[in-house]
């Protein structure tokens, strides 16, 4: 095969790229490996492509033509593939024109695939092994996803390899499909009437938001329990991940103890405003729920609930000079910021005039104007405070200041 | 507020990004002039712009409340005097903040307060000049601890706009408008800080 007409191919490839390298150059290093060391031309092209995707760091250029399988955990976007792997999980296609939708898993990785029913493509089993030639990988919301379509050729293969999937920590996860061994931390009050369940789950790493879907054979995790949770899909939505469990297998490790790392991030700043529902709130009673309710008892999906239970918390902005935080601290917090507990904040109310007003008033004063260090995460547009100390004056900064305005005067 | 940063798409619902409070000492407060508007819409937002070369539509101050006074039958309005170490800020607060006017109907001067205000340049009708005041959103009191920390934030703050005069938009537009030397409140800073040391 003539080197130069292999060299202009790879210049080309390297082009779609928007990296340029000399045709010339390439040549050279292509005759190097054949003439030199006698390398079969078509694995001196795959050397060469993949010195040069190093070199110009473009990811997935060698694969273009391997005609041997790829590895799914290096598939990128934009890119004609062949996998070797087993379907791991099937999902109900939300239109009439997918076929089929999935997990598929090799040992290196796994990834969502979607059958276009136009593709004529074989049923497609869970459990099973297929090799998939001439898919196409693209990009759906930032997670990769593999296309069957009219042109790919799937063959079921007769293997039954055991495959154990790689642990990603959760502070590593991207989007796409993950592997996880986490703690579920915090169970959240659901939005939607779809969601089986919602919360915070994490390892020593950090956290992350989970959400299950109401789906046959779903079970709500149990807090304060460590899962092994194989194939679940990381999603990103306003530049947060969040972990979705229904493509997942949740095995439950009910002996394993796992310490919850906070991730965490230290915010500080003066509290400028106190929100409408800080200090003494009533929550709804129903497993579950926990919603505030109005000041008539009113649970806007319970209804009234005169058995209410009692919270303290603080919504609040933290500003620091520059930006602004809006914060909110939950009961315990609350109760070492103002010093007020909450069996106080109860008697409180229940003997002023003013009622829950009352607290509030005694809470705004507490933290009004006051400088904070918050430990918290951000989830949304709100820090999650997880401790608060009240900041306190600091002589060597006195002296550092002191010596900045001196300094140049 | 400033422009929408993000939609969450959930809802389409637009989100602002508050307007952070500017952490300003009396002495460059009462030096600031130009005051504009952002934008031609009725609620776009107003900013003084200090002398050391910021934009501020929302100040933080903590200082001694040393004199509050009410006027008006009908429309109760008060006025309070913050003292801090570089000189007084004029506080203000009338029907349309309720919350802060309360707030400083329950104050007994002297008491450090917080404040957290809008700044406003007024002209005096009667040719008495020019002078820059806070409308209230809120006054609360607090402790000395919370003062000192207080004016070792608006040192800091004020060194960081002196350090960055010439570098951003805003210090360019102050050049433009004021005459004073922004270095000059460099000695505004450090009196300002000799005063805790005491």
């Amino acid at each position: 095969m003539d080197l130069s007409i292999i060299a202009a191919r790879i210049s080309q490839k390297i082009q779609t790229r928007g990296k340029n390298v000399e045709q010339h150059e390439i040549e050279a290093k292509l005759r190097l490996l054949v003439d030199e060391f006698g390398v079969p031309p078509a694995e001196a092209e795959r050397t060469v492509i993949s010195e040069l995707g190093r070199e110009y760091q473009v990811q997935g250029l060698a694969g273009a033509v391997e005609s041997d399988r790829h590895p799914i955990a290096e598939l990128v976007p934009e890119e004609w593939v062949t996998v070797e792997g087993k379907v791991v999980s099937l999902s109900t296609p939300n239109s009439p024109s997918i076929a089929q939708t999935g997990i598929i898993a090799d040992a290196s990785g796994a990834i969502r695939f979607v059958v276009w029913a136009k593709a004529g493509a074989p049923h497609l089993e869970a459990g099973r092994w297929y090799r998939i030639e001439s898919a196409v990988v693209d990009e759906f919301r930032k997670a990769p996803s593999l296309k069957v379509h009219s042109g790919t050729t799937i063959t079921p293969l007769g293997t039954d390899e055991a495959l154990l999937p790689t642990v990603t920590p959760v502070a590593g996860l991207k989007p796409g499909v993950s592997s996880v061994r986490v703690k579920m931390v915090q169970e959240w009050e659901a939005r939607s009437d779809r969601i089986l369940q919602t919360g915070l789950v994490g390892d020593e790493t950090g956290t992350i938001k989970f959400t299950i879907w109401k789906e046959e054979g779903r079970d709500p995790l149990v807090p304060g329990t460590v899962y092994d949770i194989y194939y679940a899909t990381v999603d990103e939505f306003n530049g947060r991940l969040s972990l979705v469990l229904n493509s997942g297998t949740i095995l439950p490790d009910e002996e394993a103890v796992l310490e919850v790392g906070t991730g965490g991030q230290v915010y500080s700043g003066a509290v400028v405003h106190v929100g409408q529902g800080s200090g003494l709130v009533k929550r709804c009673p129903v497993e579950g729920c926990n919603r505030v309710l109005s000041r008539q008892n009113y649970c806007p999906i319970h209804e009234f609930q005169p058995q209410f239970r009692y919270d303290l918390r603080i919504k609040a902005v933290l500003d620091d000079g520059v930006s602004t935080k809006n914060i909110l601290m939950q009961r315990e917090t609350t109760e070492s910021v103002c010093g007020i507990p909450l069996d106080e904040a109860v008697g409180i109310a229940e003997n002023s005039p003013l009622g829950m007003d009352e607290v509030f008033l005694r809470v705004q004063s507490a933290v009004m104007g006051r400088y904070l260090d918050c430990q918290g995460r951000e989830m949304d547009t709100t820090v999650l405070v997880t401790s608060a100390e009240r900041r306190r004056f600091d002589p060597v900064a006195l002296a550092a200041l002191i010596d900045r305005a001196g300094g140049e005067a | 507020m400033n422009p929408p940063q993000s939609s969450s798409a959930g809802r389409r619902e637009v989100r602002f990004e508050r307007e952070p409070a500017r952490r300003v000492f009396a002495a460059e407060l009462r030096e600031a002039r130009h005051q504009f508007r952002e934008g031609t819409e009725e609620k776009s937002p107003t900013y003084v712009l200090l002398p050391t070369g910021q934009r501020c539509n929302r100040v933080f101050v903590v200082g001694s409340m040393t004199e509050k006074q009410r006027q008006g039958e009908q429309n109760i309005f008060y006025r309070a005097r913050i003292v801090d170490p570089t000189g007084t800020t004029f506080v203000t607060a009338g029907n349309y903040q309720p919350e802060a006017m309360q707030q400083i109907s329950q104050i007994e001067p002297p008491a450090f307060v917080a404040v957290v205000g809008k700044p406003n340049v007024f002209e005096a009708p009667d040719g008495g000049g020019v002078y820059v005041s806070l409308r209230a959103e809120s006054v609360t009191v607090v402790d000395r601890e919370t003062r000192d920390l207080w004016v070792l934030d608006a040192a800091k703050a004020t060194l960081d706009r002196i350090d960055a005069y010439g570098t951003t938009e805003d210090s360019r537009r102050a050049a433009g408008e004021y005459r004073i030397e922004p270095a000059l409140f460099r000695k505004t800073v450090a009196d300002a800080l000799a005063q805790l040391n005491l």
